[in-house]
């Protein structure tokens, strides 16, 4: 087990730039996800932490040792595919045991026939065959050793697959979108058991996915990484109560966080279509910002709250609604998240007026930067007034 | 069918009617299919096994039964004996060789980045030309004193290669072979000649094996620690590479037994020097065609199809309980 580290990494296919300069340092026994949209360069960082390619600049470190220059198959790591690549003609056993075979027998002693014949084989495979049988004992699939994988259903061979890479003890686990393959519900299960066997195992686990709830699930870290460049990396509670920039915001967060237009007066506060808000920035500076607000942020409130709409969708979840509001005033729509009680007040094509939480409220600037010196206001000016 | 049919079910009366009237469709759909196939394939196969118990010439008005007698000669006498070992030796020797340099050759081709289609070009020219206009060619080149061949190796005379390797010091002392003439090597040329023509055909076929060769396959194995290219043959090629292996075996095998043109075109009458190119395709071309023995080639013709027979049944067994996985 060591950790990981990652310096000013850069890849450039021909004129294109994948990865833009990325640095992460991954603690010892760290669970850390790289997510992002497709084409944002995770899985080609994960390629390159593994040696399957290599980068036009920057240095890959496991255990403070830099593998410059090193294959794969020295760096001691071990990977999940996203199409798990087992070995079709190997039986579940056999393809466990390929890691162990590859590393402890020379190639004349993993010869068929023969290679039992040569001193040292025979008490090797014995050895091979009980740490085989020990991974496939933790991941529930000693029945299956003998199957070809061919007749596995889909989460089966997954589960060979973790167990080929978990038989051996290596640097670290990279997992590439392991389970993207599966359906809905066994990805749910799946999911709370690579989190555990990351708990048994206290081993580093590199971990790419498109999908922020597989990451905000299961990491001890999450990088959300787009266009190349990691925006942050932070434990999931933070990157989603308090995102670096608005693209973060908007990529973490099932519905999708609101995000309003909001203008800066002269003196620092907030306006939203046309309403003051009891928002102040610390230092003024007129200008156009965004508001972002969770669908939890929001609350229905009295005819003096600052948004107003109608309802025009309802999704009913059972143990919560999610609520789209087209807004009076701009074409846009609000997601709004409430309990089951407040069902009745959200018929379709009803009024309502919205407030929300200022704590919870998201200001970024117009390149999308995070501001953060926002203070409340004792109360509004349309009160005062 | 009519069992889980629910409106047979419901008019039992009606429903034999129905079945036959479906039944009768099905035969008349069925029929064309299977009357060329009794026609174009079991009718000449069966004639021919029943003339293989028989003396019948073309052009006879009737024959004698002679049970067995045919196939009594194949086994004793000399010809046959040469006939076998020729056709043996061109197998053995051809399709290990040719199957083993079409993988080699799609390997290399598959592993290149530029110039890919001017190679496969190139080896599967001579799959393309056809085989009796390229015997001439080769004919000219393997004369014995004006073809390129020998007066290449002549050129090798009075340098240290005459000390280090014994045929040229005795080519060059006396004379070089009399390729086509010569007992010692009519079959081995015969053979040279027909894996030349023939392992273009088989890079092609392991060309397109290749290409469903899952590449992630081939990352898993670098992760697993194997370093060696060979390692990776072995772990991830070959076994994807199984089901092509078997077809191309089996088809190589085929045209390996059939290889004809080439002595033909060699040896008009005979089947090369003392019958050492005297293989099983050119004996039923002499004996049913050039000698109207029409009896003793349908025997011969009996035993090819059982070889090409087994041959096939090995390749499915193979196929069905090997090579897929």
């Amino acid at each position: 087990m060591a950790g990981l580290s990652i310096e000013n990494v850069t890849k450039r296919f021909g004129e294109t730039e994948v990865l833009k300069g990325v640095s992460l340092d991954i603690a010892d026994g760290e669970f850390v996800s790289l997510v992002g949209p497709s084409g944002c360069g995770k899985s080609t960082l994960l390629r390159i932490i593994a040696g399957l390619e290599d980068q036009s600049s920057g240095d890959i470190r496991i255990g403070g040792q830099s593998v410059a220059g090193q294959r794969a198959a020295d760096r001691n790591l071990s990977m999940v595919f996203q199409s798990y690549a087992l070995y079709p003609h190997l039986s579940v056993g056999e393809n466990i045991a390929v890691p162990l075979r590859m590393r402890r027998l020379n190639s004349l002693q993993r010869l068929p026939l023969v290679g039992r014949l040569l001193p040292g084989t025979r008490a090797q495979s014995r050895d091979i065959g009980q740490q085989v049988a020990q991974a496939a004992e933790m991941l529930e699939i000693a029945h299956l050793l003998d199957r070809k994988p061919g007749q596995l259903s889909g989460g089966q061979r997954q589960r060979v697959a973790l167990g080929r890479a978990l038989v051996r003890e290596p640097a670290a686990f990279l997992l590439d979108e392991p389970l993207s393959n599966l359906d809905a519900k066994l990805r749910v299960q799946t999911r709370a058991e690579i989190a555990e066997l990351h708990r048994r195992l206290a081993a580093t686990f590199v971990y790419v996915t498109h999908d922020q709830v597989e990451a905000m699930t299961m990491s001890d870290r999450i990088a959300v990484m787009m266009g190349g460049r990691i925006l942050q990396c932070a434990p999931p509670d933070v990157v989603y109560d308090d995102p670096d920039r608005i693209e973060v915001a908007e990529f973490i967060g099932s519905p999708k966080i609101n995000i309003l237009p909001v203008e800066i007066a002269e003196d620092g506060r907030l306006i939203l279509m046309d309403r003051p808000l009891d928002l102040m920035l610390h230092r003024g500076g007129k200008g156009i910002a965004s508001l972002g607000l969770r669908p939890e942020a929001l609350r229905l409130a009295g005819p003096e709250a600052p948004i107003h709409g109608q309802v025009v969708h309802r999704e009913n979840l059972g143990s919560e609604l999610f609520v789209q509001i087209a807004l009076t005033g701009l074409d846009q729509r609000l997601t709004l998240r409430v309990g089951p009680e407040q069902r009745s007040a959200l018929a379709l094509g009803s009024a309502v007026s919205l407030d929300f939480d200022r704590d919870k409220a998201l200001l970024f600037d117009s390149e999308g930067a995070r501001i953060r010196r926002v203070v409340q206001t004792a109360s509004a000016p349309s009160e005062v007034a | 069918m009519a069992a889980i049919d629910p409106t047979a079910a419901a008019k039992p009366a009606r429903a034999p009617r129905r079945a036959i009237r479906q039944s009768r469709a099905a035969w008349v759909l069925t029929g064309p299919a299977l009357g060329l196939m009794v026609l174009l394939l079991l009718a000449p196969v069966s004639i021919a096994a029943f003339l293989s118990f028989t003396n019948y010439s073309l052009g006879n008005s009737g024959f004698d039964w002679v049970g067995f007698d045919n196939y009594e000669k194949l086994f004793t006498r000399s010809t046959y004996e040469k006939m076998f070992l020729a056709t043996l030796t061109y197998v053995v020797t051809v399709v290990p060789i040719s199957v083993g340099l079409g993988l080699g050759a799609a390997l290399l081709i598959n592993s290149l980045g530029r110039f890919r289609e001017l190679y496969k070009t190139i080896y599967f020219l001579p799959v393309m030309a056809t085989l009796l206009a390229m015997a001439i060619a080769w004919e000219f080149m393997l004369h014995p004193s004006i073809g390129m061949i020998n007066r290449t190796l002549e050129l090798g005379c009075g340098t240290f290669l005459e000390r280090v390797w014994p045929f040229m010091a005795h080519g060059c002392a006396e004379r070089f072979p009399v390729w086509l003439g010569d007992q010692r090597y009519a079959i081995w040329v015969i053979c040279f000649i027909g894996i030349w023509q023939g392992f273009g055909f088989n890079m092609v076929l392991y060309l397109a094996g290749l290409t469903s060769v899952h590449r992630e396959l081939y990352h898993a194995a670098e992760m697993d620690g194997a370093r060696s290219g060979w390692a990776r043959f072995w772990l991830v090629t070959w076994p994807a590479l199984g089901p092509t292996t078997v077809f191309v075996v089996t088809i190589t095998c085929i045209r390996a037994f059939q290889v004809f043109d080439t002595i033909e075109a060699f040896w008009p009458q005979g089947g090369g020097p003392n019958k050492s190119t005297y293989v099983m395709m050119f004996a039923i071309f002499e004996k049913g065609v050039q000698q109207n023995l029409i009896g003793i080639g349908s025997a011969i013709t009996m035993l090819f199809l059982l070889f090409v027979m087994v041959l096939t049944l090995i390749q499915r067994w193979l196929v069905e309980r090997k090579v897929h996985y």
